[in-house]
């Protein structure tokens, strides 16, 4: 009290260096719009597009581009393509999945799919057709031609070509046995240039490789072989359960057998099985499968039982 | 120019003496900072709006939120999200949030701008004013509760069947609103009539 008596009391005057410091508040906006930037730069994926000439069930900003089941990228837009053949699909890639847009991946669309012995892409009824993709090594590129089909899986395989008079019910993807064993399968087929023969390309498995020589014999398998006779009853056969219905064909090697098929040889697809050929059982040597490799070819569809 | 002020905490009436630019008052007493004026009110002010300014962009650029559910996925601005209850027929609802989330922050924002860097002109006095004026009225209808309960209700709605996370939107989107706010509150409006002697002191 005795204070305002002698008079009053002077107040503190201190230097303020609060508002300099709130220029760090702009500053800090200004930092937090550079890093959104630089981190779309640096951590963005390639924007590429891909050609599609039906690219029904996809949705601009809503459909996404998968890869081994998890999002790897988003669709951005769909554009007809200048000459009206193509559908320009934009996506943008995550930055994991940067190294995907090289040359040589096959990009697809997965729709649900039911045909005669499988059924396929049942999730995409529910969520939508999405894209995947399966992975090329070559140089980057932004720029692909979408697959109407989806692609095989690349595998270490030899490649044959067989020649038969009438396709039957064999399709991409029948498989070949071995005794039973499905050792490839059929990649694709087409007429021959003077429409004479069905040119059937198919592949091995290379570690099956040795099996196929260049006098084995190859027969269609699809359907039920139905054989009655008067005396030996009725005999139903079938290659499995799946070639009854997708097709297949199955080849023989004779005992005697000539040299390993190379890359690319040409057979013969015979419309039926000799009931010689059933008592040929040659002894032959596989190669010996390095431990990394049987993980690599053990992919699924080679187990479809 | 002594004064004598009383300090708004302990209520110590004391003698306040001629302040420099750049410093505050501190009570003889209990040293809180006596609140003659707002302190710095101009250039706080000012950082504060340029940093909602920066930030209005990506706010709007940048999606609100994101969803994703079984290989779809789905990213909305705000300005998407207007379209979207605009197309829907929910003009009321969607020229709200226009003018809540969109027009009204820009608007303070340049008013605020404006009024801060043209405080030295003599002229115009009554245009700073009039827009000081409509910032405090738009002042209230300035707000995020429209986004945050949308992003509540669709968090609520699809959490079983989708991933719902904030955008880069939404961040921006709250700190400018929250810097608007500080914006407007670090302005004295006495600044607006001072003469110009005075206000090199209390700016």
């Amino acid at each position: 009290m005795s204070e305002k008596i002698h008079g009053l009391p002077k107040a503190k005057i201190e230097r303020n260096y609060l508002t300099w410091s709130l220029w760090m508040v702009p500053l800090a906006a200004a930092a937090v719009c550079v890093y959104f930037v630089l981190h779309d730069i640096v951590f963005g994926g390639p924007t590429i597009t891909i050609y599609f000439q039906n690219a029904d069930g996809l949705q601009a900003q809503n459909s996404m581009v998968k890869f081994r089941g998890i999002n790897i990228g988003e669709i951005e837009s769909l554009k007809l393509a200048k000459d009206g053949e193509f559908v320009a699909v934009r996506a943008k890639l995550g930055f994991p999945a940067r190294n995907l847009a090289r040359q040589g991946s096959i990009f697809w669309i997965v729709r649900p799919e039911v045909k005669l012995g499988s059924i396929s892409g049942l999730r995409t009824i529910v969520s939508g057709n999405y894209i995947t993709v399966q992975p090329g090594d070559g140089p980057r590129t932004n720029a692909f031609v979408g697959a109407e089909q989806p692609p095989l899986p690349p595998i270490p395989a030899i490649q044959l070509t067989l020649l038969t008079g009438n396709l039957d019910s064999l399709e991409p993807q029948s498989p070949i046995f071995y005794r039973g064993i499905q050792v490839g399968e059929v990649m694709g087929f087409h007429l021959s240039d003077d429409a004479r023969d069905v040119v059937v390309e198919a592949r091995i498995r290379e570690d099956y490789a040795p099996l196929v020589r260049m006098n084995s014999q190859f027969w269609n398998a699809g359907g039920i072989n139905f054989h009655a006779g008067l005396f030996s009853g009725i005999e139903i056969s079938a290659e499995s359960a799946e070639t009854v219905v997708s097709g297949g064909m199955a080849f023989a090697t004779p005992p005697d057998y000539g040299p390993p098929a190379t890359n690319g040889a040409v057979f013969t697809l015979n419309e039926k099985e000799k009931d010689e050929w059933k008592t040929w059982n040659p002894a032959i040597q596989l190669h010996n499968v390095p431990e990394g490799k049987t993980i690599k070819t053990s992919l699924p569809q080679f187990n479809p039982r | 120019m002594d004064k004598v002020v009383a300090c708004q905490t302990c209520g110590l009436v004391q003698e306040v003496g001629e302040v420099p630019k750049g410093c505050v008052i501190k009570c003889a007493r209990c040293h809180f900072q006596i609140f003659h004026r707002n302190v710095d009110s101009r250039m706080r002010t000012l950082a504060f709006s340029i940093a909602a300014a920066i930030l209005y962009f990506p706010s709007n650029f940048y999606p609100i939120v994101t969803a994703e559910y079984e290989g779809q996925y789905n990213q909305t601005t705000i300005f998407q999200g207007i379209k979207a209850l605009w197309e829907h027929g929910q003009y009321f609802i969607s020229g709200l949030v226009f003018c809540t989330s969109m027009f009204t922050p820009a608007l303070k924002i340049a008013g605020l701008i404006f009024i801060t860097l043209t405080l030295d002109w003599t002229r115009w006095k009554k245009a700073r004013t009039y827009v000081f004026k409509t910032i405090r009225i738009i002042d209230p209808w300035n707000m995020l509760e429209v986004f945050l309960l949308a992003i509540g209700v669709s968090l609520v709605e699809m959490g079983e069947v989708a991933t719902v996370h904030p955008g880069r939107g939404v961040l921006s989107f709250a700190s400018v609103v929250v810097l608007t706010l500080l914006a407007t509150f670090s302005f004295d409006p006495r600044l607006l009539w001072d003469p110009p002697e005075e206000k090199r002191i209390y700016e």
